[in-house]
């Protein structure tokens, strides 16, 4: 089985935060909630950098492990999901996470913050695959329809990979060769302690 | 003559373009940059780009900018959830496990070695003085109260997944886990509002002194069937009222901080804080699991101090002489039953 | 032991007291992080919420196709 990862050329981004409005819309995540989010680096100075930033589904996931009721489980293709029935809003994986994926429909206190709610990797859930009900807690399964995360899909500037992490770290190595340059597969080292060599 | 205008602006501006290549070739040839695939502007976007390694020498975690309104999450990288998750899932629940057994087995073995302390005895035996009055009585047990579930509910978060999720399955484990952190979030109130109302009521009797000293050197009559001198409080309980105080306090402010997130601390402050309030919990019901044991089965005579509040008078005095000479220098008339205090609960 | 009872019954009363000041000073994500460009009304709480049928075309538009979160709007309606 493939082990799925994101992988953002930061050389590429230009910031435009179509990632975050089809994520937005492919799932129907409510205002104030943002599966991912588009950071700008070193914002107006030379070598600035944009990174679309989201749920990296680390191996050894630092959420899933620190979990008081284990509702994380991972998938055939290394997706980190979770159980929202299990859930019990707790917040310690949002203390854990090192990518601040972890978003709570409340802001306020941790006492009645409700369900955690992230990047599904567009797979859903412990439901049955494009269940209804599936649908209604984490949003649409594309990788059950043989679909790639919509954000990645349909990035314009192809900034944006996710896929299989071979795959992925291929078609960035090449990249970087092609053009010389490359500022490195953000978040890789602290996500899957390793990083695209090059 | 408006088209003779037009004309001549369009032939000089055809000029210059014409002329520019040829005025910047000397540039060009000077500059191997623009050779083809290569960066026109001449800039070199690797040394200038940030990367990652640069900016984690600068600062512990990458923070940039975020167009979104929720400000908290322009953080891209905060890589010390690892070490979080290493001390919560490799270290905790050992650390838990040995303090919790540990004054388990602890407490066994001295109530092997010693048994029940016992108290001999006396003509005074029978008659009764009252040691806590109702009010006493009712900050501590609402605080005690507190205290177990708080206790059961808190470990619930490091061995619940462990021990209890595989007897009873996730889903039944998620419902139970659920009010569990419930009962923690919410019982955590009357419990700090319990341990300050302690706090006030009883500091003025716990105030270390040189008695505490020879009962410490006299081995608290613990060891050995002499009970050494002691007021209200001896030095055992003075160390259970501080340790309440001030484990009672870190609890409190540590759990507030982790409550509220970003009230005052950042991720890795509530990284810490949940590492120091695991910490001080375990000790904290290390201490109180001694506490409990000494309060009842391990030695006779002291329940009924919390439990109708009034105690033998000859355990009184043994356990606290200094305290029964006081309490009966008050009114000078024997034990005292009603009187002083308010008519007590029952 | 009646100490003991009202213990209880005072631990009780004050862990609801503090439930109900804890819930109450809740907001919502949306209600939180409306700019003031932005007219939240009434987002699903969790995603698409309890009435969606997963058919686009039977799909209710009219009323409760969402969610509906309590609380207040965002922001009042700009007339």
């Amino acid at each position: 089985m493939a082990r799925m990862k994101f992988l953002c050329d930061a050389d590429r981004c230009i910031e435009c935060n179509a990632c975050v409005t089809a994520c937005k819309n492919e799932h129907e995540v409510p205002w104030g909630i943002n599966r991912r989010r588009v950071v700008t680096l070193n914002d107006g100075k030379p070598g600035e950098r944009s990174v679309s930033m989201a749920c990296m589904h680390c191996t050894d996931a630092p959420c899933a492990s620190v979990c008081p009721v284990n509702c994380f489980y991972t998938t055939a293709d290394a997706v980190v999901l979770h159980s929202k029935d299990i859930c019990i809003g707790c917040g310690y994986c949002f203390y854990a996470c090192p990518f601040g994926a972890p978003q709570y429909p409340r802001v306020g206190n941790f006492g009645s913050r409700g369900k955690m709610d992230k990047c599904t990797y567009c797979s859903g859930g412990p439901e049955p695959d494009l269940s209804v009900a599936e649908y209604e807690k984490y949003g649409s399964n594309r990788l059950a329809e043989g679909k790639l995360p919509l954000c990645a899909e349909m990035c314009s500037t192809k900034a944006l990979l996710a896929g299989d992490g071979e795959m992925i770290a291929e078609i960035y190595k090449q990249r970087v060769i092609k053009r010389g340059y490359g500022s490195g597969a953000w978040g890789w080292k602290t996500a899957y302690r390793e990083t695209v060599a090059i | 003559m408006r088209r003779a205008v037009t004309l001549l602006s369009t032939l000089v501006v055809g000029t210059t373009l014409l002329a520019a290549p040829a005025a910047f070739a000397p540039a060009r040839a000077q500059n191997p940059i623009t050779q083809d695939g290569q960066n026109p502007m001449g800039a070199k976007p690797t040394a200038d780009s940030v990367n990652e390694e640069f900016l984690f020498k600068n600062a512990d975690k990458i923070t940039g900018r975020v167009s979104i309104p929720d400000k908290k999450s322009a953080n891209l990288i905060q890589p010390q959830g690892r070490e979080y998750q290493s001390f919560r899932e490799r270290y905790l629940p050992w650390i838990g496990a040995a303090f919790i057994l540990g004054m388990i087995a602890a407490l066994g073995a001295f109530f092997l070695w010693r048994g029940r302390i016992l108290t001999d005895d006396t003509q005074e035996s029978g008659r009764k003085i009252l040691r806590f009055n109702a009010f006493e009585r009712f900050t501590h047990w609402m605080t005690a109260v507190c205290f177990i579930i708080l206790s059961l509910s808190g470990l619930n978060y490091i061995f619940g997944k462990r021990l209890l999720m595989p007897l009873i399955g996730p889903e039944a484990f998620g419902a139970l886990a659920q009010w569990a952190k419930y009962s923690h979030v919410y019982l955590a109130w009357p419990f700090m509002f319990g341990v300050a109302m302690m706090f006030v009521v009883w500091i003025k009797d716990n105030i270390p002194n040189r008695i505490d000293w020879a009962w410490i050197k006299a081995g608290g009559g613990f060891i050995g069937k002499k009970h050494p001198h002691a007021a209200r409080f001896n030095a055992g309980q003075k160390g259970v009222f501080w340790m309440v105080a001030g484990f009672g306090a870190a609890m409190g402010v540590t759990g507030l901080m982790m409550l509220f997130p970003f009230a005052l601390l950042d991720i890795n402050g509530m990284q810490v804080m949940q590492v120091i309030h695991a910490l001080i919990g375990i000790t904290f019901i290390a201490g109180i699991l001694a506490h409990i044991y000494i309060g009842t089965l391990g030695m006779k005579g002291a329940y009924d101090a919390m439990g109708s509040g009034k105690v033998d008078l000859a355990w009184a005095r043994a356990h606290h002489d200094l305290w029964v000479e006081k309490e009966q220098a008050k009114t000078a008339s024997g034990p005292q039953l009603g009187g002083r205090h308010p008519a007590p609960a029952e | 032991m009646k100490a003991f009872i009202v213990a209880v019954v005072a631990a009780i009363g004050l862990a609801v007291a503090a439930m109900y000041a804890l819930t109450s000073n809740q907001r919502f994500a949306y209600q939180a992080f409306a700019t003031t460009g932005a007219r939240v009304s009434e987002p699903g709480t969790n995603l698409v919420g309890e009435k969606w049928t997963g058919d686009p075309n039977t799909n209710d538009k009219s009323e409760s196709a969402h969610g509906k979160a309590t609380g207040e709007p965002s922001h009042p309606k700009r007339s």
